[in-house]
């Protein structure tokens, strides 16, 4: 072997070293990272229960109706939000969610915990992949569209049946929550199905968030509302 | 529902605020909540002393992440069924410790009052009669030992 070639031999060897130990270093710091970022998620879940408990005794220690209604439905809302959070970080995929399986899980919850066995629900969810920064506005919104069909639709322990509908439509995505319930009745849906005031108000919001069209239409029997949002504004 | 003499439940979990609901949802479901342990240390002792007929243990404990140990050791030595209730789905075992299954936090109370009342159900029966309620996943060995049926 020449000299030259031993010098040559040399300093590919130290090449070599001092690439593995940057490699080393900078798999020790994404290792650290993605600790981090476990610990944080953790964390986050964690601090969601730690808020859903304590609603949870301040709804039974209240003795006022509206107060337990009120929080009754702020624990449900949170439900929402943590259903998606429950499936963050359970797949590869920290980034997207699949809308249906989401939706899936709330409605599960949705239905058990309202113990309304009359009451039936049918889905057709096809998979949908949202971005995960908009799932949970959207988990809130199917919670306020099913949960005030549970509510209202069915007085007085009447039978029926809800159906949720989401489909990816061209490029647009479409919920659709229906019921066979009482309807409309010929008045105002607002007054009479009770989408009230503070319900509205966040599937308006929501809706306006996605930039979605929101429409409520006598089914006949019962009410059906949908969700038209173009598919760029929940999948950015 | 259960059978006459209610399931008797362990609590361990480092948060207060959490053990103290999860004690009311126990009761709720017809259990019985038998005590309330931090640590691991303190979870395999009263294990020991109260013989419980079921554990929920949250991984992260008092004294670090020791909930895994603990439930093993709960479930070797102690006879009780250990059901995980964390945040950290991912550090679990494959062989779940022993453990029955898991529920992810964040639950609600709607799964955590279903998940009782099945657990309920198969300790008594030894079998399970239908599939297991939404939220609550099962260990391979448990879904065995029950005859569970996949759920729908």
């Amino acid at each position: 072997m020449s000299e030259g070639e031993a010098q040559y031999g040399e300093r590919l060897a130290a090449l070599e070293a001092a690439v593995e130990a940057r490699t080393r270093d900078l798999k020790a710091a994404l290792d650290q990272r993605t600790a981090l970022l476990h610990e944080l998620d953790h964390r986050v879940k964690n601090n969601l229960q730690l808020i859903s408990s304590l609603m949870l005794m301040q709804a039974r220690h209240s003795a006022d109706p509206a107060v337990k209604l009120a929080l009754d439905g702020m624990i449900q809302r949170l439900n929402a939000v943590a259903t998606v959070h429950r499936r963050l970080f359970q797949t590869e995929d920290i980034d997207r969610f699949d809308l249906s399986e989401f939706v899936r899980d709330l409605v599960a919850d949705l239905g058990g915990a309202a113990a309304r066995p009359q009451v039936r629900f049918a889905c057709r969810l096809d998979p949908v992949q949202v971005s995960a920064a908009k799932a949970a506005s959207l988990a809130l919104l199917v919670n306020e569209l099913v949960t005030n069909a549970l509510r209202h639709a069915f007085p007085e322990g009447r039978a029926g049946q809800v159906s949720i509908t989401i489909v990816q439509n061209n490029a647009e995505l479409w919920i659709e929550i229906a019921d066979n319930g009482v309807g409309m009745g010929g008045q105002d849906c607002v007054a009479a199905h009770g989408v009230q005031g503070f319900g509205l108000t966040i599937v308006e919001l929501l809706g306006r968030q996605l930039q979605a069209r929101i429409t409520r239409e006598d089914a006949r029997p019962g009410l059906r509302m949908r969700i038209e949002a173009p598919l760029e504004s929940v999948t950015g | 529902m259960m059978g006459d003499k209610p399931l008797r439940v362990l609590i361990v979990e480092d948060e207060v605020l959490l053990a103290a609901e999860l004690e009311y949802l126990v009761a709720a479901s017809g259990a019985a909540p038998v005590g309330h342990a931090m640590t691991s240390v303190e979870a395999v002792s009263l294990a020991d002393q109260l013989r419980p007929d079921l554990a929920l243990v949250d991984v992260h404990l008092s004294d670090g992440p020791t909930g895994i140990d603990a439930a093993r050791q709960m479930t070797e030595h102690c006879g009780a069924i250990v059901l995980f209730i964390t945040a950290n789905m991912k550090r679990l075992p494959e062989d779940f410790a022993g453990a029955c299954g898991v529920m992810s936090k964040p639950y609600s109370e709607h799964q955590v009052r279903q998940a009782i009342a099945f657990l309920g159900e198969c300790a008594t029966t030894g079998r399970s009669q239908r599939p297991p309620p939404h939220g609550l996943v099962l260990s391979p060995q448990f879904a065995e030992r029950w005859g569970v049926v996949a759920a729908a």
